[in-house]
């Protein structure tokens, strides 16, 4: 077999990419197109006609461009967090904890085995406003004698921050954990801090994760609901929030397709100035 | 008391023409819903979708006391599904097939008449008509519910339960809340009340308050309603629109009033004695969940549970349990003869003083597309 | 280890408070790493709190009274344990199937230089910026046209699963494939062994544990999914679905229970490999 493949070296990558690319096509791209094809319709349910209908996007974009921002400027916040909180928990368990590391890798996605609406419901019995944690706030003044954490943006990416961890620590978890620890040592032998370490030596190798585990974490974020619809006010309805309702509330399926092309452009177009912000080859290898 | 029915009396009575029915012998070689509807035949199994807890239950060998019986006298095993947790979940889920003329494989499923989709779903000819030789029990149709603007000769539905919409207030966390005014005005429930993300529910409320009508429901109207809403979401007197999930928030204090289903609260207050409910003073709203026949399911044997269901005696042990406003008359005095605390119970079997002071919302604007559009815009979406 | 130029440097600090910071630093990380773990499991141990609860009545939001009832008659719920073998039959399936193939395909992309290659990345990307909703209902229509091949259930959720787990995988493997020391490989291969020999004895080892953490994540994704699997199930139910359907009214304890026995028998799984590794270590130790 291994002669095979030397023989069609150039064979190769579309025999790998092969069976995936298929499947993707299959349920995905056809499916998009369905999709696509519905975004240029016009009319009311069930009796929608194509008519290339491009206002659809137009108007779509003009109307739920706050939704857009919104969303987007969750998303950020809440990916930079995840980076943030998981960085140090995802370096500790990848040097320090030893035999527990796979231990510690299980508590980081235990939280989906609970599924996402049990979750949220002990989350609103945490954080519920005659509760330990508020109350504890209110104490110290951090929030005033009324004050809440419920229903306010803070809920809304706090929420998305605890759903999204896992795909933020895990990408990151999986590229410092081929961080070869005597890359390290040989920095402190070469009379480097500790930080001075970190800042040149694991940080820089680490770099394909973070931006792995970012993009894993915004991209869902920005097109997610339910965090919105359970833990927000109207003020803080998502894009994602906008095209559920048009879908079905509405039965606007046209501009719920539209809006789901204009979300996954920008998208794109966000991915694709990270990627030069960057540096192609750490997107893409 | 009603007379125990074998399989042969029901096909009888069902005969005129049905003749097919009478050989039992035929109906297995006629088999599944196969092309044309299976409006003829009766069959052997029956597919039920409907919402969750919203039939009786024995606890303790969880199985569902009426349809064992409707199972005993007429041979035809039901299967339950309680999949339905939403109208628009769950149409969504099934107008993919029956656009495309298919079947779901379900006899009856169950749509609220406060939401759009009842009437979508008879417009566009997606239901199987009843068979009404099927259901004689069908005189027992309260009268409030013979003719609704979606369905005006009940040719496609039969109510299921029925549900009120009021005021549920935490006596622990303000006095009684008794208008929609005082919900929307009071400095004390800022940031602590919900409204209902239900148009026909939050806006119908609105709107009586103000004085208008929500059986007949005009631009003008509408448009004072939604602005009234959307001042008190602005301001952040509603801290969110809820479906049922301010049961939670309600028990814990995170709410002090919120709009609420009658049935609900019921079940409330055995958790949580502090909690009230009441009908608002300008009047409260009705809904009705609605069994249908979709495309391709057998009409005769949803008829015929149907038609079960229409006894009095099965509908009281159905109301006793769901705790929701049956639409069968007589089964009131039916529960009383076994369980008078419940039977007077004006939630579940509300007087017709109370039945004066609620409204349907006006099914013409439910399908409306530009009320929808704003009501979502209110809503934040 | 002191080096020459640590022993130059005059100590200014009296020794206590630099032991003390010393302590500090050398534990705030493991401090830090447990309190954060402790964040991550807040809402469980909420969960498995609320599952030993005796509720009076349909609402399981205030507490009690302690019972071990709903641990005993866990599948008391109508529905529940279908729901969850379901559930468990279709995560493991998908996540098996997707891990191949996403693993595959981010060895073609990032190994090779080929045409198509930002095509094939931006398709990767695409089904985790698209919306659930949108997913599952596109999706929908796809079946709902292809009935002869695609009826709604059990094999159409395994299929949507797949679909949108792929993207992670790739994801997530090619943050490992980046750094990879491609000088392992070719050291193998000078050494006598074929591309595929090299590949099973060289890569596929060192690439597992990534591929094991993007198992990890595909499986999570895939035993959580709600929306996508809600349009494509027909009448099938997982444990999202149901659980979604029936926290519409209340949740009861048993679910609290079987989400609660999931994690504890998980987390009691990766102490048994802690425990498995630390003998097996010692054993090494002790043989030398």
């Amino acid at each position: 077999m291994g002669s095979f493949f030397h023989r069609h070296r150039g064979l190769t990558p579309y025999l790998l990419l092969a069976p995936g690319l298929a499947w993707l096509a299959i349920f995905f791209l056809i499916p998009l197109g369905f999709l696509g094809y519905q975004s240029l319709q016009s009319g009311v349910f069930p009796n929608f006609e194509f008519t290339w209908e491009f206002a659809n996007f137009t108007d779509a974009l003009s109307t739920y461009r706050e939704h857009l921002l919104r969303s987007f400027l969750y998303a950020a916040i809440a990916t930079v967090a995840c980076l943030v909180l998981a960085y140090p928990l995802v370096y500790w368990i990848a040097f320090k904890a030893g035999p527990w590391r796979n231990l510690f890798l299980l508590f980081i996605v235990a939280p989906f085995f609970v599924t996402y609406l049990i979750r949220t419901l002990a989350w609103l019995n945490i954080l519920a406003d005659e509760g330990p944690v508020v109350g504890f706030l209110r104490g110290i003044h951090v929030l005033d004698e009324d004050g809440r954490l419920l229903a306010t943006t803070f809920a809304v990416v706090s929420g998305i921050t605890y759903n999204f961890f896992p795909f933020m620590a895990l990408p990151l978890y999986v590229s410092l954990e081929q961080i070869d620890p005597r890359l390290l040592e040989a920095a402190k032998d070469l009379y480097a801090s500790s930080t001075q370490a970190f800042l040149r030596v694991t940080l820089p190798l680490s770099a394909p994760g973070i931006v792995a585990g970012t993009l894993l974490t915004f991209i869902p974020a920005a097109g997610d609901f339910i965090n919105a619809a359970l833990l927000g006010t109207p003020k803080q309805a998502m894009i994602g929030n906008v095209i559920q309702a048009k879908f079905l509330e509405s039965l606007d399926y046209p501009t719920a397709a539209s809006l789901s092309f204009i979300l996954m452009a920008t998208i794109l177009v966000a991915l694709l100035v990270y990627a030069r912000i960057v540096g192609t080859e750490k997107l893409t290898g | 008391m009603n007379p125990r029915m074998t399989r042969d009396e029901l096909l009888r009575r069902g005969a005129a023409g049905t003749a097919l029915l009478a050989f039992p012998s035929l109906l297995a070689a006629c088999g599944g819903g196969g092309g044309g509807g299976g409006e003829d035949e009766l069959k052997d199994v029956l597919n039920f979708a409907n919402w969750p807890l919203y039939i009786d239950v024995d606890e303790k060998t969880k199985t569902h006391p009426t349809l064992e019986e409707f199972t005993k006298q007429t041979g035809i095993t039901v299967n339950y599904f309680e999949e339905i947790n939403a109208n628009a979940e769950y149409f969504a889920k099934v107008q993919g097939p029956l656009s495309q003329g298919q079947g779901i494989d379900r006899d009856i499923f169950v749509f609220t008449d406060n939401s759009r989709f009842p009437g979508l779903l008879v417009n566009e000819g997606w239901v199987e008509k009843l068979n009404k030789d099927l259901i004689p029990n069908m005189v027992n149709l309260v009268d409030a519910q013979a003719s609704p603007p979606f369905d005006p000769n009940r040719d496609y539905s039969l109510p299921w339960q029925s549900g009120m919409t009021g005021i549920a207030w935490n006596e622990d966390l303000t006095g009684p809340v008794t208008s929609i005014e005082q919900l929307l005005e009071d400095p004390k429930l800022k940031g602590k009340m919900t409204m209902l993300t239900e148009m026909a529910d939050s806006v119908g409320l609105v709107m009586l308050q103000a004085g208008d009508d929500p059986t007949a429901v005009t631009d003008e109207t509408f448009n004072k309603a939604i602005a009234t809403v959307q001042a008190a979401v602005d301001s952040g007197q509603i801290r969110r629109f809820t479906g049922n999930d301010y049961a939670q928030p309600l028990t814990n204090g995170d709410l002090a009033a919120a709009l609420a289903w009658s049935g609900d609260i019921v079940q409330l207050l055995s958790s949580n004695p502090k909690l009230k409910w009441a009908i608002p003073e300008a009047g409260g709203m009705i809904w009705t969940d609605n069994m249908l026949i979709p495309q391709e399911g057998s009409a005769a044997t949803a008829s015929t549970y149907m038609n079960s269901v229409y006894d009095p005696a099965v509908a009281a042990q159905i109301a006793a349990y769901v705790n929701y406003v049956t639409p069968v008359k007589g089964a009131k005095e039916e529960l009383a003869k076994t369980d008078p605390e419940t039977a007077s119970n004006p939630l579940i079997f509300p007087d017709d003083e109370t039945l004066a002071q609620v409204s349907q919302f006006d099914s013409a604007a439910l399908d409306n597309d530009e009320y929808i559009t704003l009501w979502q815009g209110v809503l934040g979406q | 280890m002191t080096t020459a130029a640590e022993t130059l440097v005059p100590r200014s600090r009296p020794r206590a408070a630099a032991r003390a910071w010393a302590f500090v630093k050398r534990h705030a990380l493991t401090v830090y790493a447990l309190l954060v773990c402790a964040y991550l499991m807040l809402p469980i141990a909420v969960v498995i709190l609320f599952s030993f609860n005796d509720p009076a009545g349909r609402f399981n939001y205030v507490w009690e009274g302690f019972t071990f009832d709903n641990w005993i008659e866990w599948d008391s719920v109508l529905g529940l344990r279908d729901a969850v073998v379901r559930s468990l039959e279709i995560g493991l399936l998908a996540t098996l199937v997707a891990t191949v193939l996403g693993t595959l395909m981010a060895m073609g992309i990032v190994r090779y230089h080929f045409l198509g290659r930002g095509a094939s990345n931006v398709l990767v990307f695409l089904p985790m910026s698209t919306p659930e909703i949108v997913l599952g209902a596109s999706l929908l229509t796809l079946f709902l046209n292809t009935t002869a091949v695609f009826q709604l259930g059990f094999w159409t959720i395994f299929i949507a699963h797949v679909m949108f787990i792929v993207s992670f995988i790739v994801v997530t493997v090619k943050a490992r494939l980046i750094g990879f020391d491609r000088h392992l490989e070719e050291a193998a291969m000078d050494l006598g062994a074929n591309e595929w020999t090299t590949f099973r004895k060289v890569t596929l080892p060192l690439l597992a544990p990534a591929m094991l953490a993007a198992a990890l994540l595909g499986f999570a994704l895939s035993i959580d999914d709600f929306v996508i699997t809600y349009f494509n199930a027909g009448g099938t139910q997982t444990f999202p679905v149901f659980v979604w359907g029936i926290a519409r009214v209340s949740v009861p304890p048993q679910v609290n229970v079987v989400a609660s026995a999931i994690f504890l028998i998980a987390i009691g799984l990766a102490l048994g490999n802690v425990l498995w590794q630390y003998r097996s270590a010692k054993r090494t130790q002790g043989a030398t």
